[in-house]
């Protein structure tokens, strides 16, 4: 009986000790998980400072094509002195990583900007900023001159908040414009007006997307706004503080537009298509006309002819800005990286030596060599040139645009969060099918804005 | 002289029956301290925060600010949320009919084990263990208009037929539901666990009185299994409430705001750093989960013995 008693005792206190201990090892793990994130992140050994921060420039997002091999460069560049180690995480969960690390006051050394990563500017604001999380990179700017004289100024300008530099502004510019198809397509594009092009279209089809964020959609909107009459300054001026207004007269005739479109000319998948199934219409001849960024056009390299089928030829693409001589690129944004307060001052030491290794002239140039774009205020070396020339599809890109070009931000700029990852290509499907007229699809979107608001 | 000795026997029995009673909750409350901690820590304590930020105006990170009812108003004046209160009510009543009901007929008929019965039931329970997430991928393969199966067999008897099931009005709604109605497979096994414990005696009197088959299962075997019929309807209806991937992966609650529902909206608000509207909408789906509890226990009389 005095065995049963004893033997109970030792399993209920078993038991009580074991949730304590779970508590108790929860805290420890976690000081052991800071220890040890602080040995992975800060491998403060007598000379290597290693950095191990998430990107979603990994896996099969096309910009770990030449992200990764970047890193790689540059940690052979300082071999033995820094060392950086990225942890691959999917585009769709980067933010969500983030406000989680954020919110536990641990996140990692090297941040994406927000709008990129599915980063939000509201969250960027009201959580990083008004916390003082990002460390100020005006002493790094004014340590590398030779970096940031590349600087975008609009850029450089839109990421000083109070006299701080809060993020790396950017020292390139990716505008977007469309891909169409030579040999199923050959009418004006960006010397037309939306009109003419309308017109040409004939039964040509376009790949749009209505599910996911409908990203193709957008940007072709975001193109039709831009010609219309106050358009451009309609979204420009209104990419700092949001859009929450959709009633405009320019946004609702540039929608109107769009459902045209939607219903005569969009690719027989158009209806609850994700990216990849608008990027299939396009490389199967389903479509003649795609709206994507120049990252795309090694989709169009004879390496990825794998993707194609129908009889689809990377050769036949081509490359053009929107009609009306528009291409899509928002200079006023926060740029590429920014770095947290949490840094120590090695890990400071060996992020801001990535960021002016990143934007350093070879740098700039292979990215553009690789994704296209341009370097406004770089001055492009001969073998550069020579080689971009090389690129066909990048080059004629970059040949598209003239000092006549209009700028127009894109609608992800505009639009709060949730209406640009999930409202906007939830309500499209309703204007294709005329379940919705242009003004309330607008007035809709409006509404929708309006309960993402704080 | 017996009088007063039984009456002090009785009086020792009955301390030493409190004695032995009071160890025994001694014992009792030391086992269960680890579980009351467990729910204090993480359940209690969430739902108590929950409640609390619910009537804030939180972004999630800096100190919330009470705003009173302001949430619990927006969210009633909210089409989407009275869509999705719609939507929950009609997915509720065919989880409870159709969804219980198919479960608790293959339950039926496995019990009757026919041949292949033990096969069935192993392939009945397939579509359980592949996350709903898969699912929902599944299907929307299914319902493709270009690529469907679906469509691909309708054209073959309409060449011209062209439906969207995922993305138009009114068939993105049944097309959704399509995605969970008949995977019932909780409900059947729960049912056939009960039917199994059925005494055999029972069913055979009742042949011997001239019952049919059908009377033997209406009037003997259903009622025997109310406990389990009213946990499968109680689990049917609470998945509803808390249904996310099926619709996150297929709709995200379109068109329009057609297949929205409650835990799409939390999420939804989120991601516009609305942490105290996101509450207050899983404060809704708690009180909702308890209601089908409490209802549910009424109608279905659980709390009393079947037999």
């Amino acid at each position: 009986m005095k065995a049963k008693k004893i033997v109970s005792m030792i399993l209920a206190l078993t038991l009580l000790l074991g949730i304590a201990g779970c508590g108790q090892k929860a805290k420890d793990s976690g000081k052991d998980k800071e220890m040890t994130q602080g040995k992975t992140e800060t491998e403060a050994t007598a000379e290597v400072t290693e950095i191990k921060f998430p990107t979603f420039l990994a896996g099969e997002n096309v910009g770990a094509v030449f992200f990764l091999p970047q890193v790689e460069r540059f940690n052979k560049k300082y071999e033995g002195k820094y060392k950086i180690v990225v942890e691959e995480v999917p585009q769709a969960n980067y933010a969500d990583k983030m406000k989680q690390l954020a919110q536990q006051r641990k996140l990692p050394v090297l941040v994406h900007a927000p709008s990129s990563g599915g980063i939000d500017t509201q969250w960027f604001h009201q959580v990083i900023l008004k916390n003082d999380m990002a460390h100020d990179l005006s002493s790094f700017a004014k340590n590398h001159p030779e970096v940031a004289k590349n600087w975008v100024s609009d850029s450089v300008e839109f990421c000083t908040i109070n006299g701080k530099l809060i993020c790396k502004p950017m020292a390139v510019l990716k505008p977007i414009g469309l891909y169409y198809n030579q040999s199923m397509y050959q009418g004006k594009i960006k010397d037309a007006s939306v009109e003419e092009f309308i017109g040409q279209l004939g039964d040509h089809k376009l790949a749009f997307q209505t599910a996911e964020n409908g990203w193709t959609s957008a940007l072709l909107l975001a193109a039709l706004i831009a010609n219309e009459e106050g358009g451009l300054d309609l979204l420009n001026k209104n990419a700092a503080d949001k859009l929450w207004d959709y009633n405009h007269p320019a946004f609702v005739a540039a929608v109107a537009k769009l459902q045209t479109l939607l219903q005569k000319n969009a690719a027989s998948n158009s209806i609850g298509a994700a990216y990849a199934d608008a990027a299939n219409a396009f490389m199967s001849k389903n479509a003649s006309i795609i709206c994507n960024g120049t990252w795309m056009a090694g989709e169009f390299a004879e390496e990825s002819k794998d993707k194609w089928s129908n009889g689809f030829d990377g050769k036949d693409v081509k490359a053009s800005i929107y009609p009306g001589n528009v291409a899509i690129a928002n200079p006023r944004n926060y740029g590429e990286f920014w770095i947290s307060n949490n840094a120590t001052e090695k890990e400071l030491e060996a992020a801001e030596a990535f960021l002016a290794f990143r934007d350093s002239q070879e740098e700039v140039e292979a990215l553009l060599l690789q994704e296209g774009g341009n370097a406004p205020k770089l001055k492009y070396s001969e073998a550069f040139i020579e080689e971009q020339k090389k690129n066909t599809l990048l080059y004629e890109f970059a040949m598209s645009m003239d000092e006549n070009t209009k700028y127009v931000v894109g609608l992800g700029d505009v639009f709060p969060a949730s209406v640009a990852d999930i409202e906007f290509g939830k309500l499209l499907p309703k204007l294709a099918d005329n379940t919705l007229t242009a003004e309330e699809f607008c007035a809709e979107l409006t509404k929708k804005a309006e309960e993402a608001r704080q | 002289m017996s009088g007063p000795y039984s009456r002090e026997k009785t009086m020792q029995k009955k301390i030493s029956t409190n004695t032995i009673q009071t160890k025994y909750y001694k014992w009792i409350y030391l086992f269960l301290t680890p579980s009351i901690l467990v729910f204090l820590f993480f359940y209690l304590q969430p739902i108590v925060t929950i409640i609390y930020t619910s009537f804030t105006k939180w972004d999630g990170f800096n100190h919330p600010q009470f705003i009173g009812l302001e949430n619990y108003q927006k969210m009633f004046t909210n089409s989407a949320f009275l869509i999705s209160l719609k939507n929950l009510v009609a997915w509720s009543v065919i989880a409870a009919t159709l969804h219980v009901g198919f479960g608790v007929l293959v339950a039926l008929v496995l019990y009757q084990r026919p041949k292949g019965w033990k096969l069935t039931r192993a392939v009945f329970m397939i579509p359980n263990v592949i996350s709903a997430a898969a699912w929902a991928m599944i299907y929307k393969f299914i319902f493709k208009d270009d690529i469907g199966i679906l469509n691909n067999f309708i054209r073959v008897f309409i060449p011209e037929f062209h439906v969207q099931w995922f993305y138009e009005s009114p068939y993105a709604f049944w097309a959704v539901t399509f995605t969970w109605l008949f995977y019932s497979v909780i409900v059947t096994l729960l049912v056939l666990n009960d039917l199994m414990a059925i005494p055999q005696e029972l069913s055979e009197a009742a042949r011997v009185d001239g019952a049919s088959k059908w009377q033997v299962i209406r009037q003997i075997h259903l009622p025997l299994c109310r406990n389990a019929i009213g946990t499968g309807v109680i689990c049917s209806i609470t998945a509803r409430v808390a249904m996310y991937e099926q619709i996150a992966l297929t709709t995200v609650g379109g068109p329009g705001d057609d297949t929205m529902n409650i835990p799409i909206i939390l999420v939804k608000s989120i991601q516009d750093l609305k942490y105290g509207y996101a509450n207050a909408n899983g404060v809704i789906m708690f009180l909702l989960g308890i209601l089908t509890l409490v209802a549910v226990n009424y109608i279905f009389r659980m709390n009393e013995s079947v037999y």
